[in-house]
Formats: structure tokens, sequence, C-alpha cells
């Protein structure tokens, strides 16, 4: 080699050397040398915040680790929620590392949308909104959903200072025509709390307290502890509805009706409440003013008008009758929600409880604030006619909920308004607007959001912004679009916490910190109820001035119901949502129309049909399931779903059943009823499989869902002799006590210290799916898509199995059903290499290291929970961010199901070994007992007999679900108890 | 026909070893492209992950298992007939026993291969072996899942070398003949045979030890495959009856692949001398048999399904019928036990079309059997909520075509450079003429 070769290799050599450390290798990992104050590695950090994916506002609690947030979890000091979270709470974490979120604002150019960066969209924005104030009045508005009391005070001195009128508040699931029948009847105009805990009777006229009306978390928690059964008794609910939901599915009774008959039906009690003998007690004035509007609601005509069936109403009746603290609530936003139906059943239960002792003004809820979409229509006409130069949108989508508001919204930016759109993802107003101005999401931001009037609830960043540029907080842009330069305050925080020490009566900004730490000030504003300032008369006059309701629409009727999972929609774009199954229809990824089977077989539709639905020149296509949870001649599509521009899961996903409504104009007011009819149907032809995740719809027979009668418990306990069949198997707990040599012909396990177990208390749970999509949250569960579910591959560890009961498909039972921990478990013993393994406390613990896919242990389980790794599923970016460090991601061809935590578990080991004690009974709660609204599920040590879970075994319901094969499964089932009404 | 002597039977098979025209080649080609097809396949299963199959939640076990069970029943009857209708001291076996128990070893190794196959990661499946690591870890004995290895592995050692020994007399006949590299690679594979006596009393006891050693594996082996099943909790199969219902289900499999198999080569070897219809109808005459054992299996499980009062149990015999796969079962049942029934008719046992179709349907029936018992079962068990179908993928297809592919590009290999029939064991019995002494 001479000297020039050598020089060549070497330098090549050392090129490729160089060019081989490419950026490629770097990974980032977390070294926190220097650690912020609060954080430890290892270690979350909890920040208080509130949740606001719906205007109900429970506390949260987000936890932090190494910089990120990757659970969220109720508040346990917030008086709504109690520290629980609802579905769609647990999964607003899917907004914040949303892929589709937008980063940076766009505005729209010539023949397309150009990125540009937040302080040029600011000043854009801040120079159209001066040049606008100054020529007049009126010339800026503003359209926002529902806000914190801080930020709408905020909204409106900005608005003055831009010479503008106030703000325009929507929710498209307002209850403006329940806050006007406060008003009538009760002197309060607002949304008063209800105490359903304690009434021992509820009808319901729609009202889907579950599911969507008013504060869902909040009302199922109050609702359990009147309906659990305690003492053997539990209250009663009669839900009248044209479809059925949660609610419905959880009412003791289900009455079918057609919609808009609920009104006939209140006024149809009304009716008999004050007709005859009953009406005796009554002032003349009174019974007069009820006569006049109910007077000739007679059981005939109601039963015709309601299309219900005479012995239904006389149960309602009864049922009235038979209470001694009866509870009638009116309509959900869905059907008719108009006030007479409000007011007749407010009038109702003013008569039933003269003290309205089941009535809290003290606890008015935020929604109240808001207009409803009648209202924001004529808002929109008659801003056509004002022209104003800038309209802002904040966390609206009314292109998606309100039909019309689309060509609005075009003719208003034709005529040279500039459409500003204030969004913490993508919708499709943002779509269609000048400027699409991503905000911080409520997760990032400072704020305050009360559920009720005068409750204080902060928000606060959790963590760091998502995106490298962090968008400001809507209370910023408003600031610097207001007052330019000339701001009263640096910015939005400090805005709040002058106006928190205000409200609040803070005395220091050190005072605010400690409101930080618990969420918010949370004395209930006022204990009890104010006086009446509407005397019985005056509000039965009320009533009477309401004009009579309105006639139900013409069959088929199309029904628009507010969805569990996705409210209005704003939640429709969260994939853990998407694919929690429906809790009446089990299917995922998809909103069908539900149909009834006469009405489905009179239109010539089959199950899983494909139907174009018309009404006038709107229409959607939708496909069929059919099934006797709606009233027949009707249409039923659940809200959300269809939008036109949003992230990769909702956009085009579904139907869009908003475009259907037709605005009513009736004695001078608009309004936007959720039913509207006749719609046409057709069968396209053609066919989409739906992506339901249950294989039957009934048990079969077989000892899974199990009732009990309460009068059965009431009665006292009869020794039934066990054997060995299915229905007279003994309960065989994971514990020596569950071993018989008779039986056994191994020896128990000797388990270390602990035996972990959970009950299930049936009676409890309503079929919400939080306790899925916690679980989902808490151990980077993947989701697999419509396309998988179909195939039968969905990857949920906990499930709701929804059962109808054979004789009367309208009577529902849930079933969460996640690994049973069985003591013998038929995994454990099929696997070649132990993967599935007994740990010393009783868990069957899934070892994915070890797994090598043989599926032995899938096949052998007879609860099915088990769930294999058909493909690697990866999350896209940056969703990956909310993966729990302390759980596994597991890649293809590898076992996994339910730990019951397993994290947390050795979690609270370690606490206990640092203290030097045993852990204490509920020290641990697996993320699905952490969130339930009711308290259905009990985690705790069977081993120890004072342990709450110890205890409830031994209640007379408990049983194990096909605990005749000798499983000894350490998931303890109460029964759900039924009762006649 | 001219009676049988030691020459005209060397002559009859060793006139099978002569150079092969391109049709075989062409053949030969066409089987390895299907081989690489399946191994393909398999490949992109590896890479993508199992999901490419159609297996799902509830039915995690799909034609993968499925041809691991038929393809170890396919095995059964050549050791059946080899081993214990030697025993037995069967005459009308010695013509068929060499393709039957080569039938038997190529059939333990595809059948070895999908159990890899089916696993989500094979690249672990050293996890199985018992091999000594730091971390003390073990195999799970108690699965029968660890029973299969150890079953599958003795027998695929046990039929290989029975089968081996047994072509040692003729191998080293075709060395004798043999030239150049021929003569040289069979020198070595006939392991220096010369014919002494010493030699012939050596390989006739080894022969019948063998014979001995493998007669308890024909049982035990698939009754092991059987606890694959019995063993679990899963209605359906978690059943007594599963060991000697899959052996008989075995035999009868092998029993009609035997006939699928010599009937062609029969007729293109010119050996209807030697395989004589006589040896045929003997095969089917015990397809009978073991259609009536599989018969009365079928009929055994509904009744104690009906007699356990189990609704679960009850209810899965009523689905197999009546449900999703009801086409499935009543193949299984007509191709299994009522077209066998057809044997009971002379003219058609001895009528070679008629026994060749038999044979497939049977194969086809076995097939089914082994579909319906894996997939009905799990589809529909304990909890109704989870029920759910099962349909196989494209890829699945492909494994199943690259396995098939395999076995006959090993057999059609096999037969053209080895003995196809034990030209020892048709000298032994041609004094007893056509009938084979039987």
């Amino acid at each position: 080699m001479n000297r020039r070769t050598f020089l060549k290799t070497a330098g090549l050599g050392s090129i490729a050397f160089a060019a081989g450390c490419s950026p490629e290798a770097e990974k980032r990992l977390h070294a926190l040398v220097q650690a912020p104050d609060d954080q430890v590695p290892g270690q979350p950090t909890w920040y208080a915040t509130t949740c606001r994916e719906c205007p109900a506002g429970c506390g949260v609690l987000a936890s932090n680790r190494e910089g990120r947030v990757v659970k969220l979890e109720g508040n346990p000091l917030h008086p709504i929620n109690r520290g629980t979270l609802c579905a769609r709470g647990q999964a607003a974490l899917q907004g914040l590392y949303h892929p589709d979120r937008p980063a940076l604002p766009r505005l729209r150019v010539k023949g397309g949308w150009r990125t540009i960066p937040f302080g040029e969209a600011e000043a854009l924005m801040c120079q159209k909104a001066q040049a606008a104030a100054c020529p007049g009045k009126g010339r800026v508005a503003l359209v926002t959903g529902c806000v914190g009391e801080s930020l709408l005070d905020l909204m409106t001195r900005a608005m003055t200072a831009l010479d503008s009128p106030a703000p325009f508040v929507y929710e498209p699931l307002a209850l403006e025509t329940l806050r006007e029948a406060n008003r009538r009847i009760f002197g309060v105009d607002g949304l008063v709390g209800y105490r359903l805990e304690a009434a021992d009777r509820i009808v319901s006229l729609g009202a889907d307290f579950l599911d969507t009306w008013l504060s869902p978390v909040e009302y199922a928690r109050h609702f359990k502890q009147a309906h659990a059964v305690t003492d053997n008794t539990k209250a009663v609910l009669v839900q009248v509805s044209p479809f059925q939901n949660v609610t419905g599915a959880n009412a003791d009774r289900w009455i079918p009706c057609r919609p808009g008959g609920e009104a006939a039906i209140a006024l149809g009690l009304l009716n008999e409440w004050t007709r005859g003998e009953k009406g005796t007690g009554l002032p003349g004035e009174v019974r007069d003013a009820i006569h006049r509007a109910s007077g000739s609601w007679t059981p005939e005509r109601v039963v015709e008008t309601a299309g219900i069936r005479p012995e239904d109403f006389g149960l309602l009746v009864r049922c009235l009758a038979d209470a001694r603290r009866p509870l009638v609530l009116g309509c959900g936003a869905g059907a008719p929600n108009d006030a007479t139906t409000h007011a007749a059943a407010n009038l109702l239960q003013r008569l039933l409880d003269p003290e309205l002792a089941r009535i809290d003004t003290g606890r008015r809820h935020r929604l109240e604030q808001a207009r409803a979409g009648g209202a924001l229509h004529r808002y929109l006409e008659r801003l056509a006619e004002d022209r104003p130069a800038v309209l802002l949108l904040n966390r609206v989508d009314p292109i998606h909920n309100l039909p019309g508001a689309g060509g609005q919204i075009e003719r208003l930016r034709r005529s040279g308004t500039f459409v500003v759109s204030f969004t913490a993802g993508n919708d499709d107003t943002a779509e269609a607007s000048d400027l699409i101005f991503p905000l911080a999401h409520p997760l990032e931001s400072w704020d305050e959001y009360g559920g009720w009037i005068g409750l204080i609830s902060n928000l606060q960043p959790a963590m760091g912004p998502v995106h490298p540029d962090p968008a400001p907080s809507v209370g910023d842009v408003l600031l610097s679009l207001a007052y330019g330069s000339r701001r009263p305050v640096a910015d939005y925080r400090q805005w709040l916490v002058q106006s928190l020490m205000e409200r609040a009566g803070l005395r220091q900004e050190s005072d605010y910190a400690r409101l930080l730490q618990h969420g918010g000030r949370f004395e209930t504003p006022s204990e009890g109820n104010l006086p009446f300032v509407i005397p019985l008369v005056d509000a039965a006059r009320g009533l009477a001035e309401l004009p009579a309701p309105p006639v139900p629409a013409e069959a088929p009727v199309v029904v628009v119901a507010p969805s569990i999972r996705f409210y209005d929609g704003r939640s429709a774009d969260h994939p853990w949502l998407l694919e929690l199954p429906d809790a009446l229809t089990q299917v995922t990824w998809r909103t069908p129309v539900t149909v009834h089977p006469h009405t489905a077989s009179r239109l010539g539709l089959s199950h899983g049909a494909d139907c174009r639905i018309r009404v006038a020149e709107a229409q959607v296509t939708a496909t069929v399931y059919i099934s006797e949870a709606v009233a027949p001649e009707i249409l039923m599509i659940g809200a959300g779903q269809g939008h036109m521009a949003a992230g990769r899961y909702a956009r085009e996903r579904g139907p869009n059943p908003f475009l259907l409504l037709r605005l009513d104009q009736a004695d001078g007011r608009t309004t936007l009823p959720m039913a509207v009819g006749p719609g046409q149907v057709e069968a396209t032809g053609g066919r989409t499989p739906l992506a339901h995740t249950d294989g039957s719809r009934i048990q079969h027979d077989r000892k899974i869902a199990l009732q009990v009668d309460l009068a059965h418990l009431q009665a006292p306990p009869r020794a039934e002799k066990p054997g060995l069949t299915m229905h007279d198997f003994p309960m065989t707990l994971p514990l020596p006590e569950g071993y018989d040599p008779a039986r056994d012909a191994y020896s128990p396990h000797d388990h270390a210290g602990y035996r972990w177990g959970m009950v299930v208390d049936l009676d409890r749970c309503i079929g919400c799916g939080a306790c899925a999509v916690a679980c989902a949250a808490e151990n980077n569960v993947a989701v697999v898509g419509e396309e998988r579910v179909l195939e039968g591959r969905e990857m949920a560890w906990l499930r709701i199995e929804r059962y109808l009961d054979p004789a009367d498909p309208t009577r529902v039972f849930f079933l969460p059903m996640m690994c049973q921990h069985c003591d013998n478990a038929p995994c454990e013993a099929v696997c070649p290499v132990y993967a599935p393994h007994h740990g010393t406390e009783g868990l069957n613990n899934q070892i994915y290291n070890r797994c090598i896919g043989t599926r032995f242990c899938a096949q052998n389980c007879p609860y099915k929970v088990r769930r294999f790794n058909w493909f690697t599923y990866a999350a896209p970016a940056p969703m990956q961010l909310q993966y729990n460090p302390d759980v596994t991601v597991r890649a293809k061809g590898v076992m996994e199901k339910c730990s019951f935590c397993v994290q947390r578990i050795k979690a609270a080991h370690n606490a206990a070994k640092n203290e030097r004690r045993r852990i204490r009974d509920g020290e641990i709660t697996p993320a699905c007992v952490q969130t339930c609204p009711t308290g259905a599920l009990v985690f705790g040590d069977l081993m120890d007999p004072n342990s709450r879970v110890r205890r409830l075994c031994d209640d007379r319901r408990a049983y194990q679900v096909m605990g005749y094969l000798n499983t000894k499964p350490a998931v303890i089932y109460l029964k759900k108890v039924v009762q006649e009404v | 026909m001219r009676a049988l002597t030691f020459n005209t039977i060397d002559d009859t098979v060793l006139d099978t070893l002569r150079p092969p025209g391109w049709r075989y080649w062409l053949l030969i080609a066409a089987l390895f492209g299907g081989v690489m097809l399946g191994a393909g396949c398999w490949l992109y299963q590896i890479l993508v992950g199992v999901g490419v199959a159609g297996m799902n939640n509830p039915v995690h076990w799909g034609t993968y298992l499925i041809n691991f069970v038929f393809w170890v029943g396919i095995a059964h009857s050549g050791t059946l007939i080899s081993a214990i209708l030697h025993l037995f001291r069967a005459g009308w076996r010695n013509p068929i026993a060499r393709a039957a128990e080569t039938m038997t070893v190529f059939a333990v190794c595809i059948a070895g291969l999908f159990p890899f196959i089916h696993l989500g990661r094979v690249w672990m499946v050293y996890y199985m072996l018992p091999l000594p690591n730091q971390r003390t870890l073990w195999p799970n004995f108690q699965s029968p899942l660890m029973f299969d290895v150890v079953a599958i592995s003795t027998y695929l050692t046990v039929s290989s070398l029975f089968w081996y020994t047994g072509m040692l007399p003729d191998l080293a006949i075709i060395r004798d003949r043999a030239e150049g590299a021929r003569k040289k690679i069979f020198t070595v594979l006939s392991l220096g045979w010369t014919g002494r006596h010493e030699q012939w009393r050596h390989y006739s006891r080894g022969y019948l030890f063998f014979a001995a050693l493998a007669t308890p594996l024909v049982i035990s082996v698939h009754s092991v495959v059987s606890w694959d099943f019995a063993l679990g909790v899963v209605p359906g199969w978690h059943t007594t009856i599963f060991a000697p219902y899959f052996v008989a289900g075995a035999i009868h499999s092998g029993l009609a692949m035997v006939l699928t198999l010599i009937i062609p080569l029969r007729r293109i070897f010119r050996y209807e001398r030697i395989i004589t219809v006589h040896v045929l109808e003997s095969v089917a005459k015990t397809i009978i048999f073991t259609g009536l054992i599989v018969g009365f299996a079928y009929g055994t499980e509904f009744f104690i399904a009906w007699y356990s009062h189990n609704p679960v149990e009850m209810a899965i015999f009523q689905y197999r019928p009546t449900g999703d796969y009801a086409v499935g079962f009543w193949i299984m049942v007509v191709c299994n036990t009522l077209v066998p029934l057809l044997f009971f008719f002379k003219a058609i046992r001895t009528r070679i079309g008629w026994l060749f179709g038999i044979s497939i349907l049977v194969n086809i029936g076995m097939w089914y059997e082994r579909f319906v018992i894996i997939v009905t079962s799990v589809a529909h068990d304990f909890l109704p909520y989870a029920w759910g179908l099962y349909h196989p993928s494209a890829i699945e297809f492909g494994i199943m075509i690259g396995s098939f592919s395999l076995f006959f590009f090993l057999f059609f290999l096999f037969v053209k450079h080895m003995p196809s029939v034990s030209m020892t064991e048709m000298k032994e019995i041609v004094h007893q003429g056509a009938d084979h002494g039987a």
C-alpha cells in the first residue's frame, strides 16, 4: 500500500465511521438531572384540575409521570364526582395527545390553508377586532361553549371593551326549557339539582341522568345511593322514553312511548292528581289553573297520544301514589324537551313534594347559562342582519350539531365576516372558518370552572404543552384582543387569581396555591332550599300559560339520542370511546339506527342493512340495528358521529343525525326538537357489518349475570343443599375454606399474606363503561380499530357484558367481566412455559416475556378474558406519550389480560414496606374500581376476615360466574336485585 | 396371472428406480413451488403477526392445529400397518407396509411443523425445551402441549428408526445392482449389510422389537394429542372418550390416506401383482371397522351430552349439527361413517375407482372432524357474550397448500429413489400366493 492509498482508505474510513453515528441512534431518554421541585422520576405527581369534556365539571386529579400526564382520576374531594369519572372524562387524555390536534393556527387563503405562527394569528385577530370595534357597536360577536365564571366575566368585559354584545353561550344539549319551567314553577331561574338519593320512587319522563343529563357522574352516584339495595329495600325507577339508553336500561321498568308523548303523560299524571277527590286539598284557584292546562288529558287521551298501554299509565299513577318520597323528572335533551313537559313534571313534583325536599336549589348546574340550538339559530339570523366584522367561535361546533348553521356561517363569511374558530381539537366548524386557532387543552391551561353555580373548581396545567409552540388559552387571546397592549392584567392567570380573590375571598396569592392543591373551594354554596318565590297558584298559572305540548311528529319519527360515549359529538374523536361498545347495542366504532323489530319488518329493513333516512331534503345513511330497546315506529340514531372534518377517528365515520332535525317555529319561538318526522327510509341494498362485541344477546340459561327478586331477598334465607351442577354448586372462595377434599384433588395454594379479590355488585353496575376506559388508560390496552373488532380481536381487558332477558328483551343486565384470577385457573395448567403464573398473593400473573403464543390459555379460559396480540398495535404519535410507564407495552405474539392493576398493588407494597405495616383495606384501587361512579367494584384482600371484599362475600347475593367449573374465581359477583313494579 | 418369484419382485421394485422422465420433474417442481408458497406465507406471518391468519377471540386455534391433528392422524396408520399388523402376522400388510411407513414419517414431520407455525412467537419456541438456564425456568409438564412435545418427538424417532431398519436389506439389494455414485450412496445407506445369517437374525429380532415398541406408541401418541383437548375445560373437548376416539379416527384417516397413495402408486409402478386387489380390499374392510368406531364415538358424545344434563354441554352438541358450522359437521358424519359403509358391498370394495373415491372422501371427512372439534367447541363455549366465528384466511390456505405440497414432494422423491415396496417382506410371503396368506 502506498501513501496515497493509505490516506484515501483512512479518509474514507473515518468519513464512514462519522456517518455511521447518525442521529437515528440518538433516542431521547428522560434524564431529569435537575428535576422540577415537585417531580421524582418513577413517582406520579398529581395535579388537581377540572374535567371539561362536558358542562358537568367534575374534579380531576391528573397523574403526571416524568413530565407527561398519563392518567386522569376523579378528585375525591370534589363534591360533584367524589373521585370518580365517566368514560368521557377518562378519555379526555386522548384529546390532549390526539395525533390530529392542530399544532399551529391555520389561515384560509385562496385555494387552501396557510399555517401561521401563533403571534401572527393573534396579531391578525387583534387588528381585525380593533378595526371592527372602531366603526360602531356590535361589530364583534362571540359564541362560546359553557365556560367558567371568570372566563365568562372576561369575555363579557372584553366584548364590552370592543363595544359589542355579550357572548352567546351555546350548548347543543342545553336545557333552556327546563330552566323556563323551573322559573315558572319553582321560581328559580336556573337548573336546580335533584336529590335522587332521597327519593324512593323516581319517575323519569326521559331524563337521561345516567347518560348526559346535567351531571351524569353525580346523578349516577346519587341514584345508586337510593337504588342499590340496602337493608333489603331499594328505590324504584320508572323511565318513560321513546328509546332505552343507559338510564332506561337501569330502570326497574322502562315504558316505551311515542316521541313527544312524554308531555301527554306529564299532563295526564297531573290531571290524575288534581281530578276528583285527590284535588280537594288544593285551593280552588290552583285547581282551576291546573285544570285549564291538564283537564283535557284524560287517561284515554294520554294513552292514545303517548302510544303507551293503559296499564302502563296505571302503573305510573300507582307508582307515584305508593311513594313516600317521590321524584318526578322531566325529559332529557333528547326527545321533545319542551317547556310544557318540564313544567308539568315540576308542578307534579311540587304537588307530591310540597316542601320540595328532593329539589336542591343550592346546587344549580352551570349548564343553565347556555342556550340551545334554536336560540343559536336565531342569534345567527340576527348576525346575518348585523353583519359583524368578526365572529369568534370558542369550542363550539354548530356546523356539526345544528342543522343549517353551516349555511348561516358561510353566508356570514361571504358577507365579509371574519370567522375565527378557537378549538382544542379539530371540528367541522373550524374547517369552515377563516382562521383556525388551536387552543391549549384544558389540561395545559389555567382556568376555573365550577359545575355548580358558586362552586369554585380550578384548572391548572398538569404538564408542559404537548406541541413545541405552546398554544395560548382563550383568556390570553381575549385579553390581547380586547385590550391590546393596555391590558389590565399581564395574563389570564393573573386575571383568574384576581377574579377568584374577589369571589372566593382569597386574601393573598398564596391562598390560591392552597385552592389549587385541593382543586377548588368545595363547600356547597348554600345548604338547603331557598324559600319559594312563587306561590303555588302562580306556578299553576305559569303552567297554564304555556302552549299546549306539540303534537307528536308523524311516524316513523327520527329521534336523536344524546350519547353517553360521544355526548353531542365532542368526544367522537377519542378512540377509547369508539372502541368502547355502546352500552345497549354493544356496537363499537359506528352508530347504527336502532329500529324496533315490528317497524323494521313493516319498513322492510333487515338487521345490518344500510338504509337511507330522509327528512325533507336532509338525508343520512346508517346501518339498521334491530332491537326492542326502542319504541315502535321510531328510528333512533345516537348523536355524535358523522363529522365532516375532524381527526382521523371521527372524520366521515357514522351518521350525523343532527342533519335531519328541523327547527320548529311556533309561537314566535324557534326550538330544535330532537325528534322529527316523518322520516323516509329506504334500504340502499348495501350492508355494513356492525362491529359488535356480543356473541349473543341472551344468557342461554347459564349461571352468568344473575338476578334475585327483592321479595325473595326480604324473605328469610332458606338453606339450600349444595350439589355439583351448574345451579347448585356452592361458593368456592379462592381460600383454603373453598377447597373440599371430596371435590378437589389438589390442596389449596399457600398465599403469602394477601389473597387479592374483587367484588362486583351487579345491583350497582349501571353499564356506563367508565371502568373499561379507565382500564385502557391505565394498562396501555391497545385500540385495534373497527376492522379488527369485526374480526373478533378487540383487546379490552375489562368489558361490560350486556345480556337481555329472553322473556322481556327490554330488561337489561350488565356484567363487568375481567380476569377472574381463579385459584384453580384453567389457563395456568395448560401453558407449556408457565407464562400464566399463580402469584404468591393469588394473582394470575401473565408473564409477557415468557409467553410464546400457544393461545391454549385463552382457549381454556371459560371467561374468555384473555386477549392475544395478533399484531403489534402502535398508537400514532404523540399518543404514545400517554402510555403508563409502569406497564409494559405488549408486542405481537403474546397473550395479555387484566392484572388487577398489579402495578398499583406493587406500589402499595412499597409504601407499606417503607412504613413497616400491612397494606390497609381499601389502599389499593385498580383503575376500574377507582373510577366507578356508583361504587359497584370493590377490591381487597380476601384473606383478611374484616376486609370489605371478604365481608361482601358473605352477602346472600354473592355468587361466582360459572362457579360450577370449580375454578374458584377471586371475582365475586353480587346478584342484581330486581323488583316487580 | 403369473406367480411372483424372488426375481420378479426384485425386478418390479427396482424398475421403479429407473431415472424418471420430465413429467416427474415437472411435478416435483410444481410441488416445490407449493412448498415455497407455504414457506412464504409463514415468513410473512412471522414478520407481521399471527393476525394474518383468521383466528380470533374466542377461536384461538384454527387450521394450524386442525392440520396438526390431521397429519398426526395420517401418520398413525403407517405404524399400525407396519407394526401392529406385523405382530398380528397379517400378510396383506407386507406389500403396503413400506409406503405406509414412509407416509408416517413424512406426515409426522409435517404435523410437527404446524405447532411451530401456530405459535405467536415461534422464535421463542426453545422455552418449551427443558434447557438449563440461570433463572431455573422449566417447562410446565402439566401442560398437554408438553406431552405433545415428548410424544411427537418420540414417535418421530421410533417410526423413522423402524422405517430405516426395515429398509436395510432392500438398500443392500439396490447397492448390489447400482453403479457409480449411486453405489457409493447406497453402500453408506445400507450400513454394510451383507445378508449373513447373523445379520438376518439380528434384523428380524430388531424389527420385531421395534414393532413391539411402536405398537403402544400408536395408541399413546394420538391419545396424547387428544388430551390437548380433553384436558381443557371447553365443552365438546372435555370428555373421557377422546383418547380412543382420536386413535380410531387417526387410523381411519390414515388407512384412507394409504389407499389414496397406493392406488395411483400401484398403477404407475405396475405393482398390480404385488399390491393385489385383495390387499386393497383388506384395507377397505379395516376402514369399515374404524369408521364404525368413529361413528359410535360420535353417537356416544351426543348421548353423554344429553345424559349429563349440563346445559353448556348440551348446547354445544346442539350447535354442531344445526349451527354455523353445520355443513362441516354433516360432511364429517357422512364421509366418515356413512360412506365407508359402502365397503360392505364386495363390488365396491374391489373396484379401484370406488376405493380411490371413497378414500378421498374419508380424508376430507376426517379433516372436517378436526375442524368441527376444534372450532365449534370454542366458538360457542361457556360465555354466550364471547361467542364468535372463525374463517380461515388466505395465508392459512397458503400454508395448508404448502403442507400438502411438502408431503407429496417428499413422498414422490422417496418412491422414485427408494424401494416403495419392501422386497424383503414380499419375499417372506411369496409362497402364500396372491392372497398373501390372509
